[in-house]
């Protein structure tokens, strides 16, 4: 480590550390793991471990975003689409690895690793979302007493920026529609 | 995997074909209850269309379980304005709790319990609340989603139009969307809109090349 980092580094909790570890674990057990059923259930296990990293980092919105979506409603529906196909049994546990794409990979590793060199501490007084008191402090301090809502998360989601919920909820609701279309159906149940 | 390979010749003739040609041109296959059962199924049997074996485990584990989530669910809905969450979240752990119902009780049977309106009507009425709520400021000639226009006598309108949008527009949508999306998915590919089709997925059935062609080597055999 070199001494910029370390002072970061010596933030950091054991179970963030943990988290971080078993984070990435799952991620590249997702990536190599040759069972499809496997990569689908260590991918909720990542999901999870995502959801609760949300949480220490105070974005309880995201996380139980984060837990209910991925790591249950999408693994459920991956698992009931491999039920739906097929599943193929593999006496090894692990893919082979493809160099094209672990090369591909690597390389956006690497690009997204020099930014991180740049990337503020979390809670540091000069993130952008701190420096720039006017806007974000804004929402902070007026959100009860424009909304009469304590959520600013869900302040901010539907009421200030409400059209843009609409148009969200919209593409939800487009969502069903065009798995009924691809699937040819007319109904749900 | 070579138990029955007049079905399974069957079943990888008809790849290139209509699920109607597949079906005529094979008398095992259209003419069988169940479908044989095939290796590699994540389960045993497509008894339902999907696979589902029946647990007690399961069973008595989702009758405890499910209402306290779907109450954490409705707290998290209406909640919203106080506490992290809101309809979205809220939404997606209530369908989740009908996804649990569905894996201890059987699709099919969850399915026939929540009706088709019920997932139409909230998909449906959600999108429809939400727009309503955001056009009456409209009519009384305000903007888009201007709450406090909102003719709520008593009530504060901006909070309450915000919960009522969170909680009957996108909760409903959510949930809604969520559960039309598990079932359609469980039923798979088929134009077939009874309830009592089983397996006859179409193109899903069909195109099952590692198992299909098992049978016969020279038809299809792809491993």
């Amino acid at each position: 480590m070199t001494g910029a980092l370390s002072p970061a580094v010596a933030q950091v909790t054991a179970i963030e550390a943990s988290l971080f570890v078993f984070v990435v674990l799952t991620a590249l057990a997702t990536a190599f793991a040759r069972d499809v059923l496997a990569a689908v259930i260590v991918f909720g296990a990542y999901s999870l471990g995502m959801a609760a990293l949300y949480t220490f980092y105070r974005a309880p919105d995201v996380a139980m975003t984060e837990a209910a979506i991925s790591a249950g409603v999408t693994t459920v529906l991956l698992l009931l689409t491999l039920a739906k196909t097929t599943r193929i049994d593999h006496e090894a546990v692990f893919e082979s690895l493809n160099y094209p794409a672990a090369g591909a990979a690597g390389l956006l590793f690497a690009g997204l690793a020099i930014t991180m060199v740049d990337v503020p501490a979390v809670g540091s007084p000069d993130a952008p979302v701190w420096s720039n008191p006017d806007v974000t402090q804004w929402y902070l301090a007026e959100t009860y007493a424009e909304t009469g809502v304590e959520n600013t998360v869900m302040a901010v989601l539907a009421a200030f920026r409400g059209f843009d919920t609409f148009g969200e909820a919209v593409v939800v609701f487009a969502a069903g529609i065009a798995a009924l279309i691809v699937l040819r159906r007319e109904v749900f149940a | 995997m070579s138990d029955a390979p007049d079905v399974d010749a069957g079943g990888r003739d008809d790849e290139g074909g209509g699920r109607d040609d597949g079906d005529g041109g094979d008398d095992d296959r259209s003419g069988s209850a169940e479908p044989p059962r095939r290796t590699g199924r994540l389960d045993s049997e497509t008894r339902q269309g999907t696979p589902y074996t029946e647990s007690q485990v399961i069973m008595s584990t989702v009758k405890v379980v499910s209402p306290f989530a779907f109450t954490y669910g409705l707290f998290v809905t209406f909640h919203g304005g106080g506490s992290p969450g809101g309809g979205f979240q809220g939404g997606a752990i209530m369908a989740a709790v009908v996804f649990m119902i569905a894996f201890a009780f059987g699709i099919e049977a969850t399915r026939q319990w929540l009706a088709n309106t019920v997932v139409v009507a909230l998909a449906v009425g959600g999108t429809l609340a939400f727009a309503a709520i955001g056009l009456i400021p409209v009519a009384l000639g305000g903007a888009f989603l201007q709450y406090d226009l909102l003719p709520l006598p008593i009530l504060d309108p901006v909070k309450y139009g915000m919960e009522a949008v969170e909680i009957v527009g996108i909760a409903a949508i959510v949930s809604g969307v969520l559960m039309g999306l598990f079932f359609v998915l469980a039923r798979g590919f088929n134009g077939d809109d009874s309830g009592a089709s089983v397996g006859e997925g179409g193109p899903f059935a069909d195109g099952e090349p590692p198992e299909d062609g098992d049978g016969v080597a020279t038809d299809g055999g792809e491993r």
